[in-house]
């Protein structure tokens, strides 16, 4: 157990030079997507409140630009992000250089063109039509091939291991993937096989939808989490067990969820009844990961004051367990049948994919871009305040979408209530989360300003950076 | 097994494999195998069975339509599924009757599955014949000018598009008409 706690801080003992080619070109493009993004967010926000906003033109609809946000925000963001952290700890934590900076700098080339022809194709009108799979199949075949790249990539380096035991976030990365691949493939291109239509379609949509979370981005981001946790604080994991068990519990317990998102709908209940109880299962890889976070901060707390990779990464802890709290809860019947459907989801999925993933992520970034570009960060100043932008604004979307949807649901299940009242009733609530998208908006500039900034200043020499 | 898995990748990559594959072929291949329902078009002519139909593939026209609901991302605000919740039941009816709940057996031509995971517009599952083209053509060009309050987005480039209004409203007309629910064949063109 000391061994595997002592690899996430070897990587300084070892004399290897790590040139982070691919990680440098991963993260500062994730940075400039996230905020690219972030405007196309803030518009659909908008339209919610101002519905003739941008309206009348058909490439900027509302049923167009929302998929470039979900896709831009999940894969030319956080997975770039994540992909680019991976990138940077692997080689750490395997004592020797990524395997081909080569390879890994042509992966993030295809990257830019699988997400600039996304925004374009899918703004022109061509979606694939089906949820989080919405890029093209063209662009979805290259996806396929940056993931194989970056899946050689890392497994060749983790062959060449100096320490034959591998840390926790080198099987979360492992996993990552793996589990990817197949997850990718099923809900990209098996969904388009001849005669799969229908709810046979949707439940292959809906394995792939749900893991993307659950087996793409849940593993990555624990990844970075199990690395920056201890490497920011400078304290040893609390427990290589509990991380074993948290481990083997969310390979196995998680893909079997999928049918919880047609809870009541027309697919068969005893596949419901299957997706609830594994829902519900959830709860063990969920409190076993947090609680070993939690544990390894033990007498540690103080740090949070003055180390901006830590607030973002303890925040992002909570939100996680907030998020994996209710999402075991929405699967039981009773519950489901107020929340589904309404704004309460988006309040629960921007939980998970902003607040605990694109925490975990930001925490990586702040620390690694300084160390990469061999500096210091432009400004723990701006940083601060790009967190506490991201947190209260982040907390005004989830909150207000929460509030607003279980009354809404409330509403819902009431038929002597028009639909269209339902809708009224909403507009305070969409209007305090276009303000919160302000706040959260403003911290993702604040972000980018503050690693350009480091970038282009790491031309001076490097001060207070151990 | 999974003790030496912290040590040895080649052990890792088969448990991780082993432990995601039986879930995962559990949960997407046995299914339709299992459950005919979900592949087998709806067909029903005797009353005394429950409510009547058959369900028809599209037609040209109607599958326009269709890539065009794709095309424009309706299926991100308007959910079609009648849930086995009262509710729903009642606010997919029309004119007082209850809607029936949507079951496998009316999707089975669904080329891209429009089920949705948000009602932030109402559900459509069952709004085939609800409406006849003129409405549409207003809703489309201003939806706020039928609905007062509405926050859907405006259409002008469909509704003044004669062949992709067509298109579209025949394929809005099919939703959950596969089901001859309405009473007297009340239905608008």
């Amino acid at each position: 157990m000391a061994a595997s706690t002592s690899n996430a801080g070897a990587s300084a003992a070892v004399p290897v030079v790590h040139t982070d080619t691919t990680a440098k070109c991963f993260l500062v493009g994730a940075v400039s997507y996230f905020v690219i993004v972030g405007i196309i967010a803030l518009i659909i926000a908008a339209k919610f409140v101002w519905p003739e906003f941008l309206g009348t033109v058909q490439y900027f609809t509302y049923g167009r630009m929302r998929p470039v946000h979900v896709n831009g925000m999940l894969f030319g963001w956080l997975l770039a992000a994540d992909m680019g952290l991976a990138y940077y700890l692997v080689p750490r934590l395997c004592g020797v250089k990524l395997w081909s900076e080569k390879l890994g700098v042509a992966s993030w080339l295809i990257w830019n063109v699988i997400i600039l022809g996304a925004v374009v194709s899918i703004l022109a009108g061509y979606q694939k039509g089906l949820e989080y799979a919405d890029l093209p199949t063209p662009l979805s075949v290259l996806v396929v091939i940056a993931w194989v790249m970056f899946g050689i990539n890392i497994f060749a380096t983790i062959a060449q291991r100096k320490y034959q035991q591998m840390y926790v976030s080198t099987w979360y990365i492992m996993g990552t993937i793996l589990w990817t691949a197949f997850v990718y493939l099923t809900g990209n291109f098996a969904t388009l096989l001849p005669d799969v239509t229908g709810v046979n379609q949707a439940n292959l949509t809906w394995m792939y939808t749900h893991n993307a979370v659950g087996l793409i981005f849940t593993p990555i981001g624990l990844a970075v989490a199990y690395y920056f946790i201890p490497r920011t604080s400078n304290t040893p994991l609390y427990s290589h067990k509990l991380s074993m068990i948290g481990f083997w519990s969310l390979a196995f317990v998680y893909v079997w969820t999928g049918a919880h998102h047609m809870l009541h709908g027309p697919i068969s209940q005893w596949l419901q009844t299957i997706s609830i109880v594994f829902s519900v299962m959830l709860l063990i890889p969920v409190w076993a990961v947090v609680y070993n976070f939690i544990a390894t901060m033990k007498g540690q707390w103080h740090q949070l004051g003055d180390n901006i990779s830590l607030k973002f990464l303890m925040s992002g802890t909570i939100f996680y367990l907030l998020t994996c709290f209710q999402g075991p809860m929405h699967s039981l019947r009773s519950v489901n049948a107020i929340v589904s459907k309404t704004d309460w989801i988006p309040g629960h999925a921007h939980m998970a994919v902003m607040g605990a993933f694109s925490f975990f992520a930001m925490a990586g970034v702040y620390h690694v871009i300084p160390k990469a570009f061999n500096t210091a960060l432009h400004s723990e100043a701006v940083a601060n305040w790009s967190f506490w932008f991201f947190l209260i604004g982040g907390l005004g979307m989830f909150t207000s979408l929460w509030l607003g949807g279980f009354w809404q649901g409330w509403q819902w299940n009431n038929p002597a209530i028009p639909f269209i009242d339902t809708v009224v009733a909403l507009k305070p609530v969409w209007m305090v989360r276009f303000l919160s998208g302000i706040m959260i908006f403003t911290g993702i500039v604040l972000f980018l300003y503050n690693i350009l900034s480091t970038v282009v200043g790491s031309k001076r020499p490097a001060t207070a950076q151990a | 097994m999974l003790g030496k898995t912290d040590s040895n990748a080649t052990w890792f990559v088969v448990a991780a494999l082993g432990l995601f594959f039986i879930g995962g072929l559990l949960t997407t291949v046995a299914p339709p195998l299992l459950d005919k329902s979900w592949n087998t078009p709806f067909v029903n002519h005797d009353p005394a069975k429950g409510v009547t139909g058959e369900l028809k593939p599209y037609t040209e026209q109607e599958m326009r339509g269709y890539k065009i609901y794709i095309r424009e991302g309706c299926k991100y605000c308007h959910t079609q599924q009648v849930r086995t919740l009262a509710s729903d039941v009642a606010r997919s009816g029309w004119k007082g009757v209850k809607a029936p709940i949507s079951t496998p057996d009316e999707f089975v031509y669904d080329w891209r599955q429009t089920f949705g995971t948000k009602r932030t517009g109402p559900d459509l599952a069952r709004v085939g014949g609800k409406y006849n083209k003129q409405w549409h053509k207003a809703h489309f060009n201003n939806p706020r000018d039928l609905v007062p309050g509405s926050i859907m987005p405006p259409f002008p480039w469909i509704a003044n598009n004669p062949q992709e209004l067509d298109d579209l409203v025949a394929y809005l007309q099919t939703r959950g008409r596969a089901k001859d629910w309405r009473p007297d064949g009340d239905y608008e063109q």
